[in-house]
């Protein structure tokens, strides 16, 4: 949000937006722990729960929370007592080291410290008496070193395992684990020190189920302490750029990988073809790896694939045509390659395609029709491409269309009312600057967008009038310099919006502030380089959600929000200026 | 207030509460035992025995339940618990599904 360029916030490799539309859950995609405390944890007020009744257990519960320095132990409790009482002080992050000794031997089967501020080696003492009870762990983030993990040892029936970030554990740490065969999650993101040498512990661990080591730079040469956990059905080694074409061969035997994320790798064509014996394999991510369509031939075998992400990668037309073999694909990301629309002729086929991404390939108009009878899609992403209103016509029958990405492209008004009978339509970019308040107006039928970014189009007061229809709008971008207080009375009933962004219209004022005051769902809002002044603040206060707010190049400062944040929104955690 | 509209709650001493039937059904295990028919000969008498519950921990549950009640109807109140009471109301708390 915010900047002058508002897209591809998402240029990393991030394997949810391959899983889209898969409820698979990945561990937490990124460290928050520099951010300082109560960040992620939702303020302790048990009272403030959207005025439901609090039961007689939360009250008591909330009791022992404020005076937990009270309690010697609880081991005299029920489990599944301590364990509420243990996730509520965690959630509101009044545990600390002193308090936890209270748990000492209480049965604990599940202790989440991802993240959790101070976490280290003298608090795993108290976690590791919970014996043969853990069954899940995560202190990601934490200090915890070798020795800390050691504790761990009596903990045989763990079945989770979270290490992220905990970038003081090394090979020697993980030999504690080594016998702990009732594993079937382990996750150990970032780590520097992991080495070949430590992967042998994971030797025994036949029951695992989920392995990940993203961004583990030195485990090149230890997949093949792998090859015997017949159960393994995940693993990440994304962004280990370690990997090369000789760690692909031991992946050869695990065949219950169901699905493998190598971005970044080094790995070629070559590699991929030991690839061809995973006959369970349904998701694949080779994202920026050094490959080119001769993998296809390859990829070919693996009849149950379903998510392939090839976006960054070496590919050219060349070779493409063996896109037509994989038939069983329902999620493709082919953005960012050297390819032009010569290889559409080539996707026609896959009629069981529902997202498919071409940002930034050579893509025009003559060939798109090659896509209108993908009657599936739900998911098109053309952004940075050539795509231009006659394209658009081959788009109209796409009725399933969810989400369609049409930034950065020639489109124009004329084009848009061909977008009109896309009832389905939930998300829609429009980040051009050709595009203007005429282009709108042929959208109006759109009612069920509920995201929809005009970023630099040059939509006017009047054009205002049209999102008025868009009831159900949660996101909305328009910076393109047009609007004024008058145009945002237009914006001031869209009650669902959770995220709003105003930035670059120079003219708007303190009124506009008062106008979007009603706007109580918002989490986020930008209306940065405009005549917004300090005084204008007041009216953000009913905005109790609020979570980030940017003012940059505004006539206020940052002592200004925090003054507001101190007395009204206690939400807020991101605020520029800063 | 009629006789089948009330319930009757006695604790490990024997002293009986005799409450709102709507309120004590707060309680999902009190309501389990109210409304499944034949099962329970609570039912028939309208009486629920907790030998394991004390006196003072019941009539504070009693309390509870009728404070539920006004917080539903929209008056949202603190309900006080009293430090040495809490680790003995959240045991019966937790039987009592409340």
């Amino acid at each position: 949000m915010g900047g002058v360029c508002s897209r591809k916030r998402e240029q990393q490799v991030n394997e949810e937006s391959i899983n889209r539309g898969l409820s698979v859950r990945y561990f937490k995609s990124g460290s928050s722990k520099w951010l300082g405390s109560s960040i992620l944890r939702a303020p302790s007020d048990i009272k403030l729960r959207n005025g439901k009744c609090p039961s007689l257990m939360e009250l008591c519960i909330y009791n022992i929370c404020e005076d937990m320095d009270q309690y010697k132990t609880l081991s005299m409790l029920p489990r599944d007592i301590n364990q509420q009482i243990i996730n509520e002080l965690i959630r509101s992050q009044r545990l600390t080291e002193l308090t936890l000794e209270a748990f000492r031997d209480c049965d604990l089967q599940d202790l989440d410290f991802g993240e959790y501020p101070g976490f280290g080696d003298s608090w795993m003492d108290v976690v590791a008496s919970q014996e043969a009870s853990l069954l899940s762990l995560d202190i990601s983030g934490s200090d915890v070193t070798d020795s800390g993990l050691m504790n761990l040892k009596d903990c045989k029936n763990l079945q989770a395992l979270n290490l992220n970030y905990c970038d003081q554990i090394s090979d020697h740490g993980l030999e504690c684990i080594r016998y702990h065969s009732n594993l079937t999650t382990l996750s150990f993101r970032r780590n520097n020190c992991f080495t070949a040498k430590g992967m042998s512990a994971l030797s025994g661990l036949v029951n695992l189920s989920k392995l990940d080591l993203e961004r583990c730079p030195g485990i090149h040469g230890g997949l093949v302490y792998l090859k015997g956990l017949s159960k393994l059905e995940s693993l990440n080694i994304n962004c280990c750029n370690c990997i090369t074409d000789a760690d692909m061969k031991p992946l050869a035997g695990i065949t219950s990988l169901k699905e493998l994320q190598i971005s970044s790798s080094k790995v070629t064509d070559y590699g991929v073809t030991f690839l061809k014996a995973l006959n369970k394999l349904t998701l694949l991510n080779m994202e920026g790896c050094p490959v080119t369509a001769a993998c296809l031939e390859s990829l070919s075998a693996l009849t149950t694939l379903l998510y392939l992400n090839l976006s960054r990668c070496n590919l050219t037309d060349d070779g493409c045509e063996e896109f037509s073999r994989l038939q069983t694909l329902k999620v493709l990301n082919l953005g960012f390659n050297e390819i032009s629309d010569a290889i559409l002729v080539h996707l026609k086929g896959l009629k069981k395609l529902e997202s498919l991404n071409l940002d930034s390939c050579r893509i025009g108009d003559e060939e798109l029709y090659n896509l209108s009878g993908l009657q599936h899609l739900k998911c098109l992403e053309l952004s940075d491409t050539e795509v231009g209103s006659n394209g658009l016509h081959h788009l109209s029958g796409l009725t399933n269309l969810e989400s369609l990405n049409l930034s950065f492209t020639v489109v124009t008004d004329a084009g848009l009312k061909k977008l009109s009978g896309l009832s389905f339509l939930k998300s829609l970019n429009l980040d051009a600057r050709q595009i203007t308040d005429a282009g709108l107006a042929a959208l109006t039928s759109l009612t069920g967008l509920t995201h929809l970014d005009l970023f630099c189009a040059r939509i006017t007061d009047s054009g205002t009038n049209y999102l008025r229809s868009f009831k159900n709008l949660r996101s909305l971008e328009v910076c393109g310099g047009g609007l004024t207080d008058a145009g945002v009375k237009n914006i001031k009933d869209l009650s669902s919006l959770t995220m709003l962004n105003l930035s670059q219209n120079h003219h708007l004022t303190d009124r506009t502030l008062e106008l979007i005051s009603g706007l109580t769902d918002l989490v986020s809002l930008n209306v940065s380089s405009s005549r917004i002044t300090a005084g204008g603040l007041n009216h953000l206060k009913p905005l109790k959600n609020l979570r980030s707010l940017t003012l940059e190049s505004c006539k206020l400062n940052a002592s200004d929000i925090k003054k507001l944040q101190a007395s009204d929104l206690p939400n807020l955690v991101s605020f520029r200026p800063e | 207030m009629k006789k089948e509209d009330t319930v009757k709650l006695i604790s490990a001493e024997g002293f009986e509460f005799i409450i709102d039937k709507k309120a004590a059904m707060v309680s999902q295990t009190i309501r389990n035992m109210l409304t499944s028919p034949g099962s329970f000969s609570e039912t028939e008498h309208g009486r629920v025995s907790f030998p394991e519950i004390s006196t003072t921990i019941l009539e504070k549950i009693c309390q509870y339940f009728h404070w539920s009640l006004q917080y539903a109807s929209g008056k949202e109140t603190e309900f006080h618990i009293e430090p040495e009471l809490t680790l003995e109301l959240m045991m019966a708390a937790n039987y009592l599904h409340t």
